[in-house]
């Protein structure tokens, strides 16, 4: 037996406020949502949320303090040791506070390896739902490319919730 | 008569703290995918979509896999094809002698246990680490999964605790989770940078532009294939799906349907290999071609390995996932291992008792229930049908044909009322076995109709 492809045409979810929903669900996965207020210095408010961090590593030209440029390494099983990771994000989903990463560093180990991550995302690019967000995602030259919704977790131990598994053990989405 | 699976469940009810506590568990995870599917107003849309594009996929696989297969070759992806777990294994096994890998991190695949793969290159000499904490946790102690997605939901925190003082140098009698969880971080990391290579399942392979995409929580599967060059996926042929718009809609029900999460933490897309390091997929087919021709089970195919049909299961819940003779437990697993060899796995098929709320859940409506009952209907050509059960039925048969009888038997029911215990709680009556008989009606509905008592 045969079957056609269905046709897509659906009335998924919409949301009037899509950086109140993106907000609302990173905090229930265990991230944290950041938004920039008007003229606020992204490096300011990195410094304040992370004071502790004393490796920062990024290779996005605006974060002025970031420790090192991963991508100035030649392997990448020399990313230890760093406490936190600044990457841009492409596209945000307020369903399920996916942000789409297509790969921009030179060692996507960078994303897992960190203690601690951020993601810059411009409060523009948000959409309600991943059908939306499939429309739109790129890919880079490097054939990798990932939605990363907050820190990563487990609770493999009686169902007990862990953040902080074998990924990042915090995840703060800045909105700029 | 009793079936392997009804024998093991009542060893395992054995412990009924253990028990509750195991149906307490999943009940949990039931209630929280409940909670989050109703955030989503086109919940049932998005069943009745995913069911469609699968049933339309599986009825195209030959196109799909070949469009899978060029896009994935283009962009530098080494396409293997295995037609049992043997050749699977030796695909796996050649790709790690000919790249001198001693050391392989593994990211959790049901598909790899379908194959045995880990005793078999462990037997060839590679050391095989699984990284995802529950797979791990079982690996230290020598055990299978219980469960597809939740592989140790019948460990207690004090076993992990006690298996990590001894295996990891842990403190003694500390079972926190939080604490044991840094731990097999910190170990696994070790893993992780000294692995020559990662391999991983896939949930989804994309036809369209031969992504192989890979939804986990933990990061170990990315851990694992963005420290060693070599990365090797194994998928089961009906991975394979259309586009991204199809993917769309799986990543929505996936997640919500497995845990009650609104997505998986991480959604990994690998479509080319690692700049100077390899990516190989070995799709495999181990008899899931045969299950294309089989239009009363075909819908197996559907399956995202979800495992919302375990979670609910009542049968599941009160006997766990080892009481099941095949791999794969659960209203699932009764069909896999079925479709596998029925003269091997006929056992599960007494573990339903045909609620069907499994059908109710599953994000592809695979109708579960249903091929369950169809399985039991051919028992009696595997002649393993229950001898009790069928001269029950025989009576029934003769009792059911004739009225006069029929409505006797039926006037002397309540007498089962003010019989004596031991004449009802025996070894003739099945039915009382660990439940009280329900009190019988002084007055059958055909009666109480004849004398217009029913409203």
């Amino acid at each position: 037996m045969q079957y056609d492809m269905p046709d897509f045409t659906m009335n998924a979810i919409q949301y009037p406020d899509k950086i109140a929903k993106f907000s609302e669900v990173l905090k229930s996965v265990g991230g944290v949502a950041y938004l920039l207020k008007d003229g606020e210095d992204v490096n300011e408010a990195i410094k304040t949320i992370y004071p502790n961090a004393k490796v920062i590593a990024s290779n996005c030209p605006d974060i002025s303090c970031a420790t090192l440029n991963p991508d100035e390494s030649d392997d990448a099983h020399q990313l230890t040791g760093i406490d936190l990771a600044v990457v841009n994000g492409e596209l945000g989903v307020a369903e399920n506070a996916c942000v789409w990463i297509p790969q921009n560093v030179v060692h996507k180990a960078i994303y897992f390896i960190a203690e601690e991550m951020v993601i810059l995302l411009d409060k523009n690019k948000l959409v309600s739902n991943m059908h939306e967000a499939y429309q739109q995602i790129s890919f880079s030259e490097s054939g990798f490319g990932i939605f990363i919704s907050g820190p990563s977790k487990t609770a493999d131990i009686e169902q007990a919730l862990v953040i902080g598994a074998h990924g990042v053990k915090g995840l703060t989405v800045i909105l700029r | 008569m009793s079936t392997r699976h009804s024998k093991a469940g009542e060893a395992f009810l054995k412990d009924k703290e253990h028990a509750s506590w195991h149906n307490e568990s999943l009940w949990f995870v039931r209630e929280k995918r409940d909670k989050v599917s109703k955030d989503i107003p086109e919940w049932e849309e998005l069943r009745e979509l995913s069911s469609r594009i699968k049933m339309h996929t599986v009825s195209h696989l030959d196109t799909y896999l070949e469009q899978f297969t060029k896009n994935a070759e283009a962009n530098g992806v080494i396409v293997h094809w295995a037609t049992d777990a043997s050749e699977h294994n030796e695909i796996v096994y050649g790709i790690l002698h000919k790249n001198n890998v001693k050391k392989l991190v593994k990211s959790k695949s049901m598909l790899t246990e379908e194959c045995h793969l880990n005793p078999y290159l462990i037997e060839m000499g590679i050391d095989v680490i699984e990284s995802d904490l529950g797979e791990r946790i079982l690996q230290l102690m020598d055990l299978a999964p219980s469960h597809i997605v939740l592989p140790a939901i019948h460990i207690k925190r004090q076993q992990v605790g006690e298996l990590f003082e001894e295996k990891l140098g842990t403190e003694k009698g500390n079972s926190d989770p939080t604490y044991l969880t840094r731990a097999a971080r910190k170990h696994l990391r070790n893993e992780f940078l000294t692995a020559d290579a990662g391999m991983t399942g896939a949930n989804f392979a994309i036809a369209a532009t031969g992504d192989i995409v890979v939804c986990t929580n933990e990061g170990n599967a990315d851990m694992g294939t963005s420290l060693p060059n070599l990365h090797i996926v194994s998928m089961g042929l009906e991975k394979v799906i259309p586009d991204l718009q199809s993917l769309a809609v799986f990543t929505r029900l996936l997640a919500r349907s497995a845990t009650g999460q609104p997505v998986t933490t991480y959604t990994s897309h690998f479509r080319k290999p690692r700049k100077g390091g390899e990516l190989h997929v070995v799709i495999v087919d181990n008899g899931r071609s045969k299950v294309l021709r089989n239009k009363d089970h075909v819908k197996t195919l559907n399956c995202i390995r979800c495992g919302a049909c375990m979670n609910t299961c009542p049968v599941y819940r009160r006997t766990g996932g080892y009481s099941y003779t095949y791999f794969i437990p659960g209203p699932i697993g009764i069909n896999l291992g079925m479709l596998k060899s029925p003269a091997d796995y006929y056992d599960n098929v007494s573990a339903c008792s045909l609620c069907f709320s499994c059908n109710n859940v599953c994000p592809s409506k695979i109708d579960l229930g249903q091929q369950i009952y169809k399985w039991r209907q051919d028992l009696d050509n595997l002649h393993v049908a229950d001898p009790t059960k069928k001269l029950i039925s025989g009576g029934l048969k003769f009792l059911f044909t004739k009225p006069a009888l029929y409505n006797t038997s039926l006037k002397m029911a309540p007498v089962v009322n003010i019989m004596p215990r031991f004449m009802l709680y025996n070894g003739l009556n099945e039915w009382g076995k660990g439940r009280e008989l329900p009190v019988f009606a002084k007055e059958s509905f055909t009666e109480l109709w004849k004398k217009w008592k029913v409203k």
